[in-house]
Parts: C-alpha cells; structure tokens; sequence
C-alpha cells in the first residue's frame, strides 16, 4: 500500500494527525453544532447572558413544540413538499424518457437538441426571471403552488436529460437490438427494457433534484408570496423576523428547515454522491 | 387534509398524464398513423421509427421551449425597453447602468466571488479527499464535512448570521475576539472590502462538500503503480501528491473548478439573507434582485450580463462534451 498507511509512520505524526484531524472537523461543524445547542436552550439562558455554557434545562421540547404549533412552520413544510414531491415525479418521468430518445436512437437533430439541454443547464436563471414571472401571471399561476411546480419540472429536465441520456448511452447496447429483434414494441422496450435498468440513476436523480427544489429560495420568492403557497426556504426568512432576538426559536425554526434534506442525504448518502459524481465527471 | 388531497390528486393526475401520453402516442403511430401492414409496410415502419424519438422529446422540449427559449429571448427585449416596458431605448439600459457606481461595485465583488470562491472550496475539497483518503474513519469524516451542501443556501445564511452576530455573547467570531481581550465587539458584516470574504466563506463551506465527493472519486480512480513507482524512486508524500497525483485527476479538477464558477454567478441567496447588499457586498445576481419590483428593464439587463459572463463557460462546456462524443 503506497502511500505508507497513517498507522506506519512515526508515533508523534500519528498523534498530531489523528488529534488535528477531529479538531478541523469540530471547527468546520461549529456554526451547526451553535445552532442545534441554542435550539434546545430555554429562553431564559438568553436573558442570563447563559449562551455558550450548558443548558439550564432541557427545553428541546418546548422549542420546538412552539416552532410547530404556534406559527405557520408546518404549513410551509407542507408546502414545500406539495412542490417538492410533483417535482421531482415530473423532471424524473420527463427526463427518462428524452433520455431514451436522446441515448438510444441515432436521428438528424440529435446531437443539436442535445446541446440545448446542455446549454439550458448553463443558463443562469436570473435571465428567465421577469419573462417567467410575467408568464406565470398571464396563466393565472402566480403565488400558486401549480406554477412553482411547473416552472421548476421546466427548469430541472436540462439537468435531468443530460445526466439521464449519459446514463442510458452507458447501458449495453445489445440489450436493446436483442430485445427489437425478438419484435418488441419500442414503447415495451423502454418500459421493460430499459427502465428497470435504470433504476440506480433515477434514485440518484431523484435524491439530487429533492434537495436542489427543496433549498431553492430564489423562485419561491420571484413566484410565490405568503404563507399559503410559500416554501419553507422563504418561510424561514418570515419567520425569522417574526421571532428577531429569540435565539432559542430561531435556531428551532433553522434547524426545522434545514432537517428535511440533511435527513435524506443521511438515509440515501449513496446515491446522492452517486447522482453527484455522475452529474459532474460526465 | 384537503391539500394534501390536492397534490396526490396533482401527482397521480401527472404521473397518469405522462405513461397516458407515452403509451398512446406510440400506440397511435404504430397502429393508426403508420401501421405496418398493406402495400408498404417496410416503408411505414421506417417511417415511424423517424418519427418516434420526437414523441419521447416533445413534452420537454416544449416545457423548455417555454421556459427556457422563450424567456432568454422575451428578457433580452425587455431589457432595450424603458421601466415601464412602452419605450424603446436600446442600449439606454446598459449604458446607465454602466456609468452607476453600485453596478461598478457589484461587478468588481463578483470577480472577487468568481476567483475566490472556486479556488478556496476546491482546493480545500482537494485537501479533505486527499487527508481522509485512507481513514478508517475517512468516510463518516466525509459525510460531516458534506453536511453543509444539503441545507439550502439561505438556512446556511441564517446559521451563519450566529457566527458573525455583533453580540460577543452569541457571535462566535466576537466570543473568540472577546476571548482573546477585545473589548469592543465588531460588526465584521460591516468591514468594508473584507466583509465580502465573510460572506463567501459560507458559499466555501457549502460548496467544499461537493469538490470533496468529485475529487475523492478521482483520486480512488488513479492507478496504484504511478504512485509506487514514484516513491520506488524517492519521491516524497508532497511530490507525489503535487506532481503524480493532481496531474493525473487534473480534468476532474477543472470540471469541479468551472461548475463551481457558474454556480457562484447564480447565487443570491447568501448576499440577500445576510446583508441585503448594503456595506458594498452587492453581487450582481443580489444587484438585479434590488431592481427586479422596480425597474424590469434595469433587471433584465443585468440579468443579460450575466449571461454573457457564462457564455464562455458555457460554449467551452459544450466543445468538452463534443469532444467526448467523439
């Protein structure tokens, strides 16, 4: 094994490294651990200037249970995932199949419309705002979920494409003319063929457009206004200023928001780093 | 519930519409439009074999035709348009908006951000895969520090408003200076020029994650008799990291370099949440959002610079992914 493992090398190396190491993680993770130990303080640590010391008492509970039952935080979660949920079913249905369409037939045009989905990636999205906005408005979507969610599905199948037709080119190509020489119906091939093959990349697509809906800010606040249609990204801001100078509920309210997609990226790790490095190396 | 109601009603009325679509739309071109009997049923096959892969791409390219196409177009004739959009100016926009100070500040910061930003989370990542690389604790090391990459811009925003908070008692920065004898605590949100580098620190720490996962992979990736042979010939653990490793991971490296950079171009949440863009930590995306209820013109064409900024990451992305296909 080169290079010389950490365990081989001289003893004080060893020491220094694996005591720095924790260190730099502990720094780096500084500002979420503040945060999580003021969400469980009771108010009145704040007013006894008690900020960094240990809590007084545990009130994890009452914090939280105010964030949940006296404002308007689980209205916003719901509707995050009100947009979030058709999002992601939408950009992952529409991309499977250009990504079919684009990864297996060979037709004029091909290449062109490839590139357009690569380019829609790049386009930064500020570029679209007004024209969207004004669109939404004219459709009678405007501070609706619908709207959100339709511009988002939009939005999300240039990424989607690209990452789902890199897929499907990777997959044996065999398959497919073995399953059209049997006299398969194409629509079968992509159904029964294709689809259940691509199963690992629809995961990883599926966790990756989870997290980047669920954390966008921008299109909540151009299209959306107000607690019947705003995500929780938006909502947090609201609420935040609603409780200015109550630490203990803001750091409650923060962590609240936060927590959905810190918990999927936990529970589904693998394939988000798997929809990651796919998005990126290919 | 009823919302609730609502959207699975919406997801199953989705879900139903696209399999719906795409089960008929094939089924009508094979059995209706071109069936493949009679006279010519060689030529019929052919001819909906052409015609099926446009049935898989219309609904995304027509979503991306009006969401996409035809704002990019729709935002770049707004922007020759005065404010309330029923005068042509032509270049009026940008000729203003050059000539005004907050634009000259805002363009100057986003080359800061630009630079700064994608050199420090990649070379940062780099440093975290290469240290954690053979840890046997490496990959819960990993996934702590790719933590901060799945809370959203602004959550990270206002966690961080704790760290730089002016009061020593809450803000971590002022607790350590206080530590360390200060007396007066200091708004460090209001340095000016270095409050910039506080507010990308953020984006860094987000963002480092990422280039940590990309890179880690690659290195995994490198062939193990490159870097025995180099220290079979008495290379030393930097040498070996700096000329036989980073050469050889150098295009994942740019790949983690260029999407960082375009990402940096997009992001106005950080600048929004914490400052709002006063003390001159205006950025351009931050710029437009101060115009965007006011001035739709103004906001179009800023919006309009920054495309053009991206363009040539964008035109060289495309020439990459046209070489690979070759």
């Amino acid at each position: 094994m080169f290079p010389t493992p950490i365990a081989k090398t001289s003893r004080t190396w060893q020491l220094t490294y694996q005591g720095l190491l924790p260190f730099a993680l502990i720094m780096w993770l500084l500002p979420l651990i503040a945060v999580a130990l003021f969400s469980i303080k009771p108010a009145v640590d704040f007013t006894q200037a008690n900020y960094w010391g240990l809590p007084s008492a545990f009130a994890g509970f009452e914090n939280y249970g105010k964030v949940f039952l006296e404002s308007q935080m689980p209205r916003y979660l719901l509707n995050s995932l009100l947009i979030t949920i058709p999002t992601v079913i939408g950009a992952v249905a529409l991309s499977a199949m250009t990504g079919f369409a684009l990864g297996i037939y060979r037709f004029r045009g091909n290449l062109l419309i490839f590139f357009l989905f690569v380019a829609g990636n790049f386009v930064p999205f500020q570029i679209l705002m007004v024209p969207v906005r004004d669109l939404t408005r004219d459709l009678g979507l405007y501070n609706t979920k619908t709207g959100l969610v339709l511009f988002h599905v939009a939005f999300q199948t240039g990424f989607c494409t690209l990452f789902m037709r890199n897929f499907i080119r990777a997959l044996p190509y065999e398959l497919i003319e073995a399953a059209r020489v049997e006299g398969v119906a194409e629509w079968r091939i992509f159904w029964y063929v294709v689809l259940p093959l691509m199963k690992p990349a629809i995961a990883a697509l599926a966790v990756l457009i989870f997290t980047f809906i669920w954390n966008d800010y921008f299109w909540a606040v151009v299209l959306t206004q107000g607690a019947e249609s705003q995500p929780v990204t938006a909502g947090i801001t609201s609420f935040n200023a609603q409780y200015r100078a109550a630490y203990h509920l803001m750091s409650a309210g923060s962590i609240v928001a936060a927590l959905p997609p810190v918990a999927m990226f936990f529970l589904m790790q693998k394939h988000f780093i798997a929809g990651l490095t796919l998005g990126a190396v290919k | 519930m009823s919302p609730i109601v609502q959207g699975l009603i919406t997801i199953i009325v989705g879900v139903g519409g696209c399999v719906g679509y795409f089960f008929l739309s094939n089924l009508v071109l094979d059995k209706v439009i071109f069936p493949p009997r009679g006279d010519d049923a060689g030529r019929n096959i052919n001819r909906a074999n052409m015609v099926r892969p446009w049935l898989f791409l219309f609904p995304a390219l027509f979503a991306l035709g009006l969401y996409l196409v035809y704002p990019v177009i729709g935002s770049f004739v707004r922007s020759l348009y005065n404010r309330s959009g029923d005068e042509f100016i032509g270049f009026g926009n940008y000729t203003t908006m050059f000539a005004e100070e907050g634009f000259q500040t805002a363009f100057f910061n986003n080359f800061l951000w630009v630079i700064f930003v994608p050199a420090a989370s990649t070379f940062l990542g780099l440093l975290v895969a290469q240290l954690t690389d053979r840890l046997s604790w490496g990959n819960i090391a990993k996934s702590l520090i790719f933590m901060p990459m799945a809370i959203s811009f602004v959550g990270a925003s206002l966690i961080w408003k704790f760290v730089y908070a002016n009061d020593p008692d809450v803000g971590i920065i002022n607790a350590i200076r206080f530590a360390l004898g200060a007396t007066q605590p200091l708004d460090v949100l209001q340095l000016s020029f270095w409050n910039n580098f506080f507010l990308m620190v953020i984006l860094v720490w987000i963002q480092t994650g990422f280039a940590m996962v990309i890179l880690s992979a690659a290195l995994r990736g490198i062939p193990e008799e490159t870097v025995e042979a180099a220290i079979i010939d008495g290379a030393n653990p930097f040498q070996v990291f700096f000329k036989i490793k980073v050469p050889q991971i150098m295009g994942t490296i740019v790949v983690v370099w260029t999407t960082i950079t375009i990402l940096v171009l997009k992001v106005f949440d950080i600048v929004y949440a914490m400052t709002g863009g006063n003390f001159d930590t205006e950025i351009l995306p931050s710029y437009m959002m101060d115009y965007m209820f006011r001035d739709d013109g103004r906001a179009t064409a800023v919006a309009f610079v920054i495309m053009i900024i991206v363009l040539p990451v964008m035109i060289w992305n495309i020439q990459n992914a046209r070489k690979e296909m070759r």
